[in-house]
């Protein structure tokens, strides 16, 4: 039982954080809270199922088609929904444009590829049961992916030209403007390597939670708790939320069961936005008056 | 005696009067041999499409024999079809295009249940006679829907189907009930319970988790942990069914697992970690449509051949699904044959159909009961045994 909750809550929770940091890394770029991220993990396990399985490609170049495929989604939803209505971002018309487009890339999979979840190929082709349960793959793969991400992210917004440049925006995007800094492409490529954040959370964590079109609402929901609970914009937050999120959900599933599970999950998230509105390790951000 | 104008026009009123008080209007001779209209509503295309894709090629079979044969009294039978698309929207539309501007004599379908929930009640309007092959059971009801009748099993029988194998075949008294969150799930478990207790069985475990939940091994320790001697499960959701079967594999747990026609579907099969998954596990079917001893019933195994012969693909469908297509057409043309096209004449014809020998089952209605399939036909098979659209009758049924 504790070999489960720890190896499954990990893995789910690593999924969970990855969708967060997709939520992040737009958010950063653009004070815009992008719907699109659980649609990313979507289609991250529908089109390594596609490309893997059905067309037989080699799982590393499909993982590389895949990337690539969130990354060009990312630029077609910055240019699509996210643009055009930046001006009035005080209307919060994001909501609409970015959510509406979601849906209809779900509708398409939908038609596409079918209602019926479909299998994910096994990537490292080891025969199952010859490794201890804690050391399988898909398990494995998700925190692989999160540790990778992090790190990654982590580097290039603290050691590099570029990423402080991305800081700059998130910071202040007319001062940044202001400066001579390009916005728009930096927003532009912020929200590629959401998409290739957001694609490779639902490629590795799809041996788990298979290739399915439903998985967008399921994603796009426990992706967004751990950014409400690490807080708005913190990767690190969204790690340990999401973290935190997969160990306490997997828990319930074996204490309390059912649906009973989802419910306490709930219930822990409302309370701790009770007691701390700003997340647990956002900072409160002080009103001028 | 001059004839006017006037004397003339009065009498040969009055002649036609009388003639058409006596009934003697003969009615023109073209219309006995105007094709008689069935309204048919598949749904071909859109996620619950498989069913109707199956159903509609033993639909099109039947009425192609039977016009081929001289039709009806000289009559052809016209299938008017109007693809539904899998959306009740749709096929509401349909029906009013069918039953009103059509004049279709009969309304074959809706196929899928969610169709057919919101078409019947229109269909029950326009006073038209309606034979369909859905499963819920508020789709029959003689009060409000007296022109409706069923081909085919209704949930509860389905469910008793289930329960029959587990606690009289295979005589196990501890059970494992477990459904996903949908309506269908959890309204199965909550009928099905009842009927398994009253049987004389413990339900050790009985719950609703979300199918989108990855790791069900929760609930399969509770269910170990509780003594199940077998899992039956409730969900037309094949990565839910799926995962039951492999975390049952993985937990080397030998129970059998008794359920829902998914069970032995090919997207089920698709998701199982390993091909040994699926030993063991039971799913819904109908004796005339199982393999006993290697060797179909005699009028499935005719059928079978008459199919190879019309060269219809059956092997990427099940068998029950083509022979239900088929019996609903002959069904039809049966009851035009004995009592005509007229709508209270349909009625009362099928209202009274006994023990009608169909390829996919035996149908009897009466004035009461527009439910026309008999228990004894609702069995379970073998979901690894899948040959030529058909399964091995599950073991342990007496013949």
């Amino acid at each position: 039982m504790f070999q489960s909750i720890v190896s499954y809550g990990l893995a789910v929770g690593a999924v969970y954080a990855l969708i967060g940091i997709t939520y992040n890394v737009m958010y950063s770029a653009s004070r815009v809270f992008s719907f699109t991220a659980g649609m990313l993990g979507m289609l991250g396990g529908v089109l390594g199922a596609l490309f893997i399985h059905k067309w037989g490609m080699n799982a590393v170049l499909g993982f590389v088609l895949v990337l690539g495929c969130g990354a060009l989604m990312g630029l077609v939803t910055e240019i699509l929904t996210v643009r055009p209505v930046l001006k009035s971002i005080e209307q919060h018309l994001y909501v609409l444009s970015t959510l509406a487009f979601a849906l209809m890339i779900q509708q398409v999979t939908a038609i596409e590829w079918g209602t019926e979840a479909q299998p994910f190929p096994v990537l490292i082709p080891i025969e199952t049961g010859t490794v201890s349960a804690w050391l399988d793959q898909k398990f494995l793969l998700p925190l692989l992916a999160c540790a990778v991400t992090i790190a990654g992210l982590e580097y290039l917004y603290r050691r590099t030209l570029i990423g402080r440049a991305f800081l700059a925006i998130a910071e202040d995007s007319y001062a940044a403007r202001a400066l001579g800094l390009p916005e728009t492409r930096l927003r532009l490529a912020s929200y590629a390597i959401a998409g290739i954040i957001g694609t490779l959370a639902g490629f590795t964590g799809a041996q788990m939670l298979l290739a399915y079109f439903g998985n967008q609402a399921i994603l796009s929901f426990y992706g967004f708790v751990p950014v409400a609970l690490g807080g708005m914009g913190s990767n690190r937050g969204a790690v340990i939320g999401g973290l935190a999120l997969g160990l306490f959900q997997q828990a319930a599933n074996f204490l309390v069961g059912g649906i009973f599970a989802a419910v306490a999950v709930f219930a822990v998230f409302i309370v701790v936005l009770l007691i701390r509105p700003e997340g647990l390790a956002g900072a409160a951000t002080a009103r001028r008056v | 005696m001059s004839l006017r104008r006037r004397q003339v026009l009065a009498g040969s009123a009055a002649t036609a009067t009388a003639l058409a008080a006596a009934g003697s209007f003969p009615a023109p001779a073209i219309a006995q041999s105007d094709p008689i209209k069935i309204g048919y509503l598949p749904a071909l295309t859109g996620p619950s499409s498989s069913t109707g894709v199956g159903i509609n090629r033993g639909t099109q079979l039947a009425v192609e024999e039977i016009n081929k044969a001289g039709g009806i009294k000289g009559r052809k039978l016209e299938l008017i079809s109007r693809d539904t698309q899998s959306d009740p929207t749709k096929a509401v539309n349909a029906v009013a295009e069918l039953t009103q501007r059509a004049k279709a004599s009969i309304i074959w379908g809706p196929l899928n249940s969610g169709e057919a929930l919101a078409a019947t009640p229109l269909i029950a309007r326009d006073k038209v006679p309606m034979l369909h092959p859905c499963w819920v059971d508020e789709l029959i009801d003689v009060k409000k829907y007296p022109m409706a009748f069923r081909m085919a099993p209704t949930n509860t029988q389905v469910g008793k189907g289930a329960n029959h194998y587990v606690v009289n075949v295979l005589k196990l008294k501890k059970v494992a009930v477990i459904s996903d969150t949908t309506g269908y799930g959890t309204a199965s478990v909550n009928t099905y319970v009842p009927m398994l207790k009253a049987m004389g069985a413990e339900v050790v475990y009985s719950n609703h988790v979300d199918a989108a939940n990855p790791d069900l091994k929760p609930e399969l320790l509770r269910m170990q942990n509780a003594g199940a001697q077998t899992i039956m499960p409730w969900s037309v959701n094949a990565g839910f069914l799926s995962r039951i079967l492999n975390t049952r594999g993985a937990m080397n747990w030998d129970v059998p697992v008794v359920g829902q026609t998914t069970l032995g579907s090919g997207q089920t099969k698709a998701l199982l970690d390993k091909p040994e998954n699926w030993n063991k596990v039971y799913s819904n079917n109908f004796r005339n449509c199982c393999y006993v001893g290697g060797k179909l019933p005699e009028r499935a195994a005719a059928f079978v051949e008459r199919l190879k012969k019309e060269k219809i693909e059956f092997s990427d469908t099940l068998l029950w699904w083509v022979a239900l297509g088929w019996d609903g057409a002959q069904m039809i043309a049966d009851t035009f044959k004995a009592a005509g096209t007229k709508a209270e004449d349909v009625v009362a014809h099928m209202n009274k159909v006994k023990s009608w020998p169909g390829i996919y089952g035996t149908v009897t209605w009466t004035p009461q009961e527009h439910n026309g399939f008999p228990d004894q036909e609702v069995v379970m098979c073998e979901v690894n045994s899948l040959r030529d659209g058909a399964f091995n009758l599950a073991p342990g049924y007496s013949s």
